[in-house]
């Protein structure tokens, strides 16, 4: 069913007794790996946590290690708007995927591939901005690598428009279809209080009625200027999930058309030689600027002595960034707390009881990540 | 012996400081920037060097001193009671930052082709302390960029920021005066004193106290960037001194060795041959064993040895020779010792070695070996000179022949001719790290690894036994001296099988007197240059 996690059954008949959740099989050492690299190498390391929304993780790592840095503060306005929209531009491209491909595996292919085109525009939009669709590595400490691209407003609101259209499309077919119903509603309940025990949050944990979004609750960044909502779900059911998930795309739109509203001009990353990469011109003509350069890329930024641990709302939940620095360019440790590691850890709870076919749909909405979950 | 002992006792009267508001105890005559870094407040400088004198000429280490109407140099200001000194205050980073920005005024944009960088103090206090982009964009002072002041050395004026170290290593360790400042102000420029080169023995010590790229070695210019380098702590096999020494390798092979400070060798200095001693190790290996000059497998090269061995003891144990080198590690003689004295009962032992050169009242000693004490020390009196060597040879006294080591065993400029008395020998069995006349003849030969590939110690002219680490992999399918005797002891039948070179040690610890005090330290992993902060 999924090549980074292994799934041990005990069954009697057709119903689940009970469920080994093996999970690890991605592990790529990204906690040890980051403490050979500089504090800005890390990043590219952080893209392939949850892969899915790739910008959501460059910004929980950005902003652990501002904080750390204590410069939280100083970053650019513009520079906080743009991480904004490009992490709810990801925060879409995941919800679309994880909604997308819970259809296909229960047989509904139509849906994956009107989500898939979605998605896909929008990984266009971004790869304009960066580069790259998936491997984006488009933060940095103290702003962005560069400035939102030209024209990239038109397009984003293009894009969110036949977005709607396809949700619209989408919902038509799925929530009034019996055998998708049939199989999501009431399957896979989590109740509030085991959300609560095992950690759960983001759409998983809100699906449960448990009104927790990091935006809201901790704002950070530029939250706190937009209106939007925290969906909330009755039931805690796999449909439930879906439904969390398909108003949350809604809310990001709603932030993103607002974001585009008030982003204001300016530069995109601190002004401060020791944190950022000088200009290129800067860089060829001063002594200053070169040596600036040159140590940023041979030592890394220099990180005060100290720890933190830094959270913000990824695609499935509190993305947290647990940090130790010795002073020097290199994390000393970095650790991360994975939001779908909470999420998964419950299946063995809830798996009992269900029919076989059941795992399907459950483990989907659960949207485990294996490059997150096991890093 | 530890890689850098504790300096010596320090004087009872101290003194009590405030630095940043905290009180110290130091002993009367302690440099107040040495005191200041002792204790954490990390305080930048470029001129200062514990290893020389002190003209506060950089104005880097300027901290502010407690009824001192002006800031002070602290490489400049002994400690004194009661002092309070502030060496982060506003005014203190202020001037920190403008002295640097006064140095980087002139300062060619180089560091993408520039030697040093990476280990460069200018970038690194720059770095830490100023990090502001340029507010003056006038014209550099354009100065001359390629000066060829000596035989190892290519100068850089334009980088030089005037700091006189090198002046300085050259008067007060080569003791000759050969590097001078000329002209004034922003035209002042380093250069060599009239009718002078930068030629002394000791001259590539200006390129270590160099803090930036100015002083150049040709050795190592262009070669391979600093911080791709690793170092391994070790010691110069140049000579019988022994001088500590970081070997700085990279995928296998040495770029340059630098000194490691130790007071009580070689402070922090290493002589310009010492540096060189290198080169030797990538040049003219023997790679693999050799049986009748061909290249074999180990197992074929040590049976072969063992029966032509075994064969010369069975007819005639008095037969047999061994030969010792001085440029073995502790170690390997003590391996061999065990083996043609305790287990073979071989009569017959001669120590080889590097013969004497030139030699100076600072570092350099006449005798060429890093390990003659040891040597001598493990022979105890058994180990005959080579002339005796060449006598047995002549009169045909020698069935079988051990040679753990062939430096210095044959004459240089002798030729071939010098290999004619070990021809009659019937089981000539050669360990040697390097090629040579004398492999023509031998019926086994097998690879040894160099000093450079093994961990060990050697016992330096004091009688300080130092470690030696393993800084590249041995080349080809050399081996330790120690292994390759263990595996030879197998095949004659001898109870000596050592797993690594740490046993040997401690057990030629226990049993050896000079090395009673001897300490094989921890195991360190070679550690990358980028990962270490810049050196200075």
């Amino acid at each position: 069913m999924h090549g980074t996690v292994r799934m041990v059954l005990e069954v009697e008949g057709e119903k689940i007794s009970s469920a080994d959740v093996q999970i690890g099989y991605l592990h790529r050492c990204f906690e040890k790996e980051s403490e050979y690299a500089t504090w800005t190498q890390v990043f590219p390391y952080t893209d392939r946590l949850n892969y899915i929304s790739p910008m959501l993780n460059n910004v929980g790592y950005a902003m652990a290690v501002e904080k750390l840095m204590g410069i939280t503060a100083k970053i650019p306005e513009r520079a906080q708007f743009i991480r904004v929209i490009v992490g709810e531009i990801s925060r879409i491209t995941d919800h679309m995927t994880c909604l997308g491909a819970g259809a296909m595996e229960l047989g509904a292919f139509t849906p994956f591939l009107y989500l898939l085109k979605a998605r896909e525009w929008l990984f266009e939009l971004l790869e304009e901005v960066c580069g790259a669709r998936l491997t984006v590595s488009y933060l940095r400490i103290g702003g962005c690598a560069y400035d939102l691209p030209e024209g990239f407003d038109g397009k984003l609101r293009d894009i969110l428009a036949r977005s709607r259209q396809v949700l619209v499309d989408v919902g038509k077919l799925l929530e009034r279809n019996r055998i998708f119903r049939d199989r999501m509603d009431g399957i896979g309940v989590i109740s509030k209080e085991d959300a609560l025990a095992y950690g759960i949050t983001g759409p998983v944990g809100r699906s449960t009625g448990l009104a927790y979004d990091v935006r809201k609750d901790a704002p950070y960044l530029v939250y706190d200027r937009f209106d939007f909502d925290v969906p909330v779900g009755s039931v805690g059911d796999n449909f439930d999930r879906y439904g969390v998930r398909v108003e949350e795309i809604h809310q990001s739109m709603r932030i993103l058309e607002q974001a585009l509203e008030k982003i204001p001009a300016g530069p995109v990353i601190v002004d401060d030689p020791k944190v950022a990469l000088p200009p290129k011109n800067e860089t060829y003509n001063s002594i200053e600027a070169m040596i600036a350069h040159f140590k940023i890329i041979m030592d890394g930024i220099h990180v005060p002595a100290g720890e933190v641990y830094s959270y913000t709302e990824a695609g499935n939940g509190e993305l947290g960034f647990y940090l130790v620095s010795d002073g020097s360019g290199r994390p000393w440790k970095c650790r991360v707390r994975p939001p779908c590691f909470s999420s998964t850890s419950i299946l063995p709870k809830i798996l009992p009881g269900l029919f076989i076919a059941d795992v399907v749909p459950t483990f989907g909405m659960i949207n485990m990540i294996g490059g997150e979950c096991d890093r | 012996m530890a890689d850098n002992p504790a300096p010596a006792p320090a004087p009872s009267d101290q003194v009590t400081v405030t630095i940043d508001g905290r009180q110290h105890q130091f002993p009367k005559g302690t440099i107040l920037v040495e005191a200041c870094n002792q204790v954490g407040a990390n305080v930048p400088f470029f001129c200062y060097h514990p290893g020389l004198s002190s003209p506060a000429v950089c104005r880097q280490c300027l901290v502010e001193v407690k009824g001192q109407p002006k800031p002070v140099p602290s490489c400049y200001t002994p400690v004194a009671d009661k002092m309070e000194v502030q060496t982060a205050s506003p005014k203190v980073l202020d001037v920190r930052r403008q002295m640097l920005e006064f140095t980087l005024v002139n300062h060619p944009i180089d560091c993408p082709i520039c030697d040093k960088a990476g280990e460069c103090m200018l970038q690194k206090h720059y770095f830490d302390w100023d990090g502001k982009y340029a507010r003056n964009d006038g014209i550099k002072v354009r100065k001359d960029k390629v000066v060829d002041v000596g035989p190892h050395i290519v100068l850089d004026q334009e980088r030089c920021i005037l700091c006189t170290r090198c002046i300085r290593v050259c008067d007060e360790v080569a003791k000759v005066h050969q590097l001078e400042m000329a002209d004034r102000g922003d035209h002042e420029v380093l250069t060599t004193a009239p009718g002078h080169r930068l030629d002394n023995p000791y001259s590539l010590n200006t390129v270590d106290v160099c803090p930036v790229g100015a002083l150049t070695a040709k050795d190592f210019r262009f070669a391979m960037r600093a911080w791709e380098l690793y170092s391994t702590p070790s010691v110069c096999a140049g000579c019988a001194t022994g001088c500590n020494s970081d070997v700085h390798a990279s995928r296998g092979r040495i770029y340059r060795l630098v000194p490691r400070p130790n007071p009580a060798v070689n402070k922090h200095w290493m002589c310009d041959e010492g540096r060189f001693t290198y080169k030797r190790i990538h040049a003219d290996r023997l790679a693999a064993p050799m049986v009748a000059g061909v290249p074999v497998e180990w197992d074929r090269a040590l049976d072969e040895a063992g029966r032509r061995l075994q064969a010369a003891l069975d007819a005639d144990p008095g037969s047999v020779g061994v030969v010792f080198n001085a440029q073995s590690t502790n170690e390997d003689l003590y391996a061999l010792a065990r083996l043609c004295f305790d287990h073979l009962r071989i009569g017959k032992a001669y120590l080889a070695g590097l013969p004497d050169g030139w030699h100076d009242d600072i570092l350099v000693s006449a005798d060429k070996n890093p390990n003659m004490a040891g040597a001598r020390a493990v022979g105890a009196g058994r180990l005959h000179g080579l002339l005796e060597l060449v006598t047995d040879l002549r009169a045909g006294a020698l069935r079988g022949l051990l040679v753990v080591g062939t430096d210095g065993l044959l004459p240089a400029a002798a030729g071939a001719a010098a290999t004619q008395p070990f021809e009659g020998i019937e089981g000539l069995v050669v360990l040697s790290t390097h090629r040579g006349p004398l492999l023509n003849v031998a019926q086994v030969a097998m690879p040894l690894a160099a000093w450079a590939e093994v961990d060990g110690t050697f016992t330096n002219r004091q009688g300080m036994v130092q470690r030696i680490r393993a800084a590249i992999p041995a080349a080809g399918d050399a081996l330790p001296g120690w292994e390759i005797l263990s595996h030879l002891a197998r095949k004659l039948g001898a109870a000596m099988d050592f797993p690594d070179a740490k046993t040997v040690f401690l057990e030629a610890k226990q049993k050896l007197s000079f090395m009673k005090e001897a300490d094989w330290g921890k195991p360190r992993l070679p550690v990358q240059l980028r990962f270490a902060s810049s050196r200075g």
